[in-house]
């Protein structure tokens, strides 16, 4: 299973709170940049990044959250959760990445393997989520035990493709949530699937 | 008593000239080969023709040079990074900074945008700047972003873009997403040692904002265009 706090290391530093950082362009993309090549050395694989799409996908990102973002303080911490789940939807319906090759350095039936870039994509969501979760809220993320299940993996891949609100709601399942299957981007509906079963 | 010494003559009209010159140079030479194009000539004209080609482009090499050498000892050596939009507003020499800091800005970013060979000129920079800082009453960055805007490409500060259609930008785009560019990274806040980066992230941005951006200049239309530069500041 992937380490987030091994991950965060490529992490670009920054003087502002990551939450902050995040939104802005010329860090978001520092950051992508260098988590990418450092995940693609840890499993064999050289990536290419489309600098454009990736400008597209961090415009569309910021739109939709500011779009969906709760009035309410309250909801905060579950919107950050949210957030990283929007910004997976924009990059695998973007899709900047490209692997030269398969990677070399993945394990035979990994997630890595069976789809490089889509991992790296979330990867990097996950692991500026739990690094700019431990910033705000003193706590790390975990992991689903499932994690590493290819099947969940072939079914992402799968869906993504045809409905772009999937990898919200993916993104949630590997923190271990429930997502609202129905309207898994709308944060609304999902916060009325938390309230429902308690 | 002794006499304060008297300011230095501003260069700004000499360089202006030189890079104008310069450019049309290069973008004469192109256009003389691609016009008469000795390959499609029979071969006693085809050779001649290349062989005049070859003088004409080496006496434009010569003046060109010659204008290089000039234009290095009047360009403005590269100074502190440029402060933002509202500190240039309240400076007395706001006008000069302006001017010099937008054209250093326009030229990176048309080189990012794969289009150096477009002309930018710094004296419509400033005649731009001293149209809105005339106007009264507009306090707000955002809206005097927008007016700047405007008078930009009023005055084309950005020269034979039109016909410069690159990967990422079609020709008649290309100044207003120049112009929005540079504008959003004057007023974004960035350390220092981000400078460069912020301007790179800002071309960026402005690409991915292309089609709001180009519709807000073609309509003239101030309020979503400082609505714009409201928004993404902060993002660059």
């Amino acid at each position: 299973m992937s380490d987030l706090t091994q991950g965060a290391a490529a992490l670009p530093a920054t003087n502002e709170p990551l939450r902050i950082a995040v939104r802005r362009m010329r860090w978001f993309r520092a950051a992508f940049q260098a988590y990418v090549e450092a995940m693609g050395r840890q499993i064999g694989c050289v990536f290419q990044i489309d600098e454009a799409k990736l400008a597209e996908i961090f415009v569309r990102w910021l739109e939709a959250v500011d779009r969906q973002r709760p009035r309410d303080k309250a909801e905060r911490r579950a919107f950050f959760e949210f957030a990283a789940g929007l910004m997976l939807r924009e990059l695998t319906t973007g899709m900047p990445v490209k692997a030269a090759a398969k990677p070399t350095a993945a394990a035979p039936g990994s997630a890595a393997e069976f789809w490089p870039e889509g991992y790296v994509c979330t990867l990097f969501c996950l692991t500026v989520h739990s690094a700019a979760m431990a910033q705000e809220y003193q706590e790390r993320p975990e992991l689903a035990p499932d994690f590493d299940d290819l099947r969940q993996w072939w079914s992402f891949r799968e869906n993504a493709g045809q409905d772009a609100g999937f990898s919200v709601g993916f993104l949630q399942m590997l923190l271990g949530h429930q997502p609202n299957w129905m309207f898994p981007d709308v944060f609304r509906a999902r916060l009325q699937t938390e309230i429902a079963t308690g | 008593m002794l006499q304060p010494l008297p300011s230095p003559p501003d260069a700004m009209p000499l360089r202006e000239a030189l890079r104008g010159l310069r450019h049309l140079l290069r973008r004469g030479g192109q256009s003389l080969r691609e016009t008469v194009q000795p390959m499609t000539l029979p071969a006693p004209a085809a050779r001649l023709a290349e062989r005049m080609l070859r003088e004409v482009e080496q006496i434009a090499r010569g003046v060109d040079e010659a204008a290089s050498g000039l234009a290095k000892q009047v360009l403005v050596q590269p100074g502190p990074p440029a402060p933002t939009l509202q500190t240039m507003m309240r400076d007395s020499d706001g006008e000069a900074a302006f001017g010099s800091a937008g054209y250093a800005a326009l030229r990176a970013v048309l080189d990012q945008l794969a289009a150096p060979e477009v002309f930018v000129s710094e004296a419509s920079a400033r005649l731009a700047y001293r149209r809105v800082a005339g106007v009264q009453g507009l306090t707000d960055v955002a809206a005097c972003e927008a007016a700047l805007t405007m008078a930009l490409l009023d005055v084309r500060v950005v020269r034979d873009a039109s016909a410069v259609d690159v990967a990422r930008v079609p020709g008649a785009a290309l100044a207003p997403v120049a112009v929005f560019a540079v504008l959003l990274w004057l007023q974004s806040e960035r350390p220092e040692d981000e400078d460069e980066a912020a301007l790179a992230s800002a071309a960026d941005l402005s690409v991915a904002l292309c089609r709001e951006v180009v519709a807000a200049c073609r309509a003239g239309d101030v309020i979503a265009l400082a609505a714009l530069y409201a928004k993404w500041s902060a993002h660059v």
